[in-house]
């Protein structure tokens, strides 16, 4: 609860007015001290008193109690919290003093907060304009069918000589025809470039490392080398179970794993579900995570010690701008390398392929999580060698998604919240059970969708479960190959979901579900 | 929809083919202009074509007789797109073996990739030269 600087406004215009604490004081009826208290904000005022001592001040008792001025604070609190200004750890409460002496200034900045959070807001938007945009897939698509049109067109005429002159003109007119064509779509993409007004995209950390997995194609091949490598080290000290694990991480590289109650753990540290403290050399964890987890960030570490040359070379052919995201790649390509040992390639896709990618049994099978199964299934894209292509994403029970790896055909925000329809956000009022959903996109692409909410960390007494949702996509055209498609006629007019990519970049108009504007538009065929 | 109603009725190439390409060609695309182009060029080669608009009259085509012996298949057809097609052709063992060529005009990499691992027999991407069609539907009626 904010508290507004009531009392030093009242010492204000008591010292403009030229009155003395001890005159206001027996004016209002109440003692020096106490008057002292009220200005120094150490005792609250309001109601009757408040009105008199306005009244003796000659102001509104709103002017005293600074219902805007309060606003004013909390925005500025904001400010406080915002990432970018966390190194200079500004005193929240100090926007209290701030406001009191100097409103204009704390107006002023909070002004230019605003303009920067537009600014974000609008390159990011026009940063999945530019690239997911389905006016400009459209608009390439159809410039390259008038062009093949001309094309042939002109071919013909120019290797006809014996064309009869009704075919002469026929193939004339194609050209004419579709140069005008031609000539409206390339306007229609003048204007939108016009309006869109496109600036560079202004690149977090996160996002680099988004790009540059993506633009991998999320799979690895040298890493996957490494890892059978790690793998086979492992297996010297008894396979993959969690204790193996951290045997091998004591003998080879001096770790020690210990677990931490979360009652006692300092949680900020606990993001990852695990700590290491690289001074004693100790990779804690929190009691309640899963083994499967915890086998998780064991290998994780061992990954990035063991292949830390693999790893790094990766990294260093990425083009990553700043250390931050060097350092996040790191961490990336470490829980791949942890993923890919974990679930052997081959092997992993074999049996994936034999169990039609049911990742219920994969899950038992590997004795993983549905988040790891799927993260595996995401990264099967050896060039001669693929497994089925799914696109991947992850969010939490407010909607925001957490990671992502996109297919080339169907685009997943880099930003915010997906479409409300999508199975990831239904899951999560059946946890722990796969939802199935036959999607349509706005361009009639259809996809299945299943998803899982499952608990990422189970709670204490003192401490809320951590959830999540897992959801994996792929073409309808691939239903068949998976248990997925069992009972489901991908056809089905009236089955399929109408869903988009996200309200913003969805030209779905008449959508009920819509909590955004659109940003994109279409050429009038939906 | 089918357009070009005229099904296993191929159209019999002129007199003056210039590859001599005496192939039944079916083409499935939506674009009338494209199609027009591409039946002038194969017709002239020699070949006999039929035409279909949409991926749901391809299938309906091609579960007539006589087969055709190249199906040329634009992948952004309305119904059922090219690789829907294409995937039905390539399962069905009384089909599997007619060559099919996938014309694309965007997406080309990863059209490509899906339409080898369906089965394709050729890719074409747009714009194409005319002689390039005509030289790939000669290489896959003579295989």
């Amino acid at each position: 609860m904010v508290h507004a600087p009531i009392g030093f406004k009242i010492r204000t215009r008591r010292k403009e007015l030229g009155f003395t604490q001890a005159a206001l004081a027996k004016q209002a009826g109440i003692s020096a001290s106490y008057l002292n208290l009220i200005e120094a904000d150490k005792r609250s005022v309001g109601g009757g008193l408040l009105q008199t001592i306005a009244g003796l001040l000659d102001v509104e008792s709103d002017t005293l109690t600074g219902r805007a001025e309060r606003r004013l604070i909390d925005s500025l609190r904001e400010v406080a919290a915002e990432p970018i200004l966390q190194h200079l750890r500004l005193d929240p409460d100090a926007a209290i003093d701030l406001v009191g002496r100097h409103p204009e200034w704390a107006r002023a900045l909070l002004a230019l907060h605003r303009a920067f959070r537009d600014s974000v807001h609008t390159t990011a938007a026009l940063s999945d304009r530019l690239n997911r945009d389905p006016f400009l897939g459209e608009t390439v698509h159809k410039i390259l069918t008038h062009i093949t049109a001309i094309r042939s067109a002109s071919e013909i005429l120019d290797e006809g000589d014996t064309l009869a002159p009704e075919q002469q003109q026929r193939f004339h007119g194609i050209i004419s025809g579709e140069s005008g064509k031609l000539s409206e779509t390339a306007q229609a993409l003048a204007a939108y470039f016009d309006r869109a007004n496109t600036e560079t995209r202004a690149l977090t950390p996160t996002d680099e490392v988004d790009d540059f997995l993506i633009e991998s194609g999320n799979h690895f091949p040298r890493l996957e080398d490494a890892a059978d490598r790690l793998r086979r080290q492992l297996d010297k000290y008894g396979g993959l179970n969690p204790q193996s694990c951290a045997d091998y991480l004591k003998a080879e590289h001096g770790v020690t794993t210990r677990s931490v109650l979360p009652a006692q753990a300092e949680l900020a540290r606990y993001r990852n579900q695990s700590w290491f403290d690289a001074e004693s050399r100790t990779l804690s964890f929190l009691e309640n995570i899963s083994m499967s987890t915890r086998r998780f960030q064991i290998v994780r570490l061992a990954a990035s010690f063991a292949l830390e040359e693999a790893i790094g070379a990766e990294t260093e052919t990425a083009q990553l701008v700043s250390s931050e995201a060097q350092l996040l790649a790191r961490r990336a390509l470490s829980s791949y390398c942890a993923s890919a040992v974990i679930f052997p390639y081959d092997t992993f896709l074999e049996t994936a392929v034999a169990l039609r990618y049911d990742t219920d049994i994969l899950r038992q099978r590997f004795d993983a999580s549905f988040e790891q199964v799927c993260h595996r299934l995401a990264t099967l894209r050896r060039p001669g060698g693929e497994g089925l292509p799914f696109a991947f994403m992850r969010a939490d029970p407010a909607g925001y998604i957490t990671k992502r790896y996109p297919l080339p055909q169907l685009a997943l925000p880099a930003h915010g919240h997906g479409c409300p329809l999508w199975a990831i956000y239904q899951s999560f009022q059946t946890p722990n059970r796969i939802i199935r959903q036959l999607a349509e996109f706005p361009d009639g692409s259809r996809y299945i969708l299943i998803a899982r909410a499952e608990t990422k960390r189970p709670g204490a007494f003192h401490e809320p479960p951590v959830q999540r949702s897992v959801m994996l996509a792929f073409d309808a055209l691939h239903a068949d190959s998976t248990v997925y498609g069992d009972g489901l006629d991908v056809r089905a007019a009236t089955l399929a979901t109408p869903v988009g990519p996200a309200c913003r970049l969805c030209v779905r108009t008449r959508c009920q579900h819509r909590s955004d504007e659109p940003i994109v538009e279409s050429l009038g065929k939906r | 929809m089918i357009a070009v109603a005229r099904g296993p009725a191929w159209e019999k190439g002129g007199e003056r083919g210039v590859a001599d390409v005496s192939a039944r060609i079916l083409i499935a695309e939506d674009e009338p202009h494209i199609v027009e182009s591409l039946s002038f060029i194969l017709t002239q080669a020699g070949c006999t074509v039929s035409v279909v608009y949409d991926g749901a009259a391809a299938i309906e085509a091609m579960q007539a007789r006589p087969l055709p012996d190249v199906l040329i298949l634009d992948v952004m057809l309305p119904k059922r797109n090219g690789f829907e097609v294409l995937k039905w052709v390539k399962s069905e063992p009384g089909l599997k073996d007619v060559p099919v060529m996938v014309l694309t005009a965007k997406g080309q990499q990863q059209d490509r990739e899906t339409a080898e691992g369906l089965g394709v027999d050729a890719f074409i991407t747009k714009p194409f030269a005319n002689r390039d069609i005509v030289a790939c539907v000669k290489r896959l009626a003579d295989a």
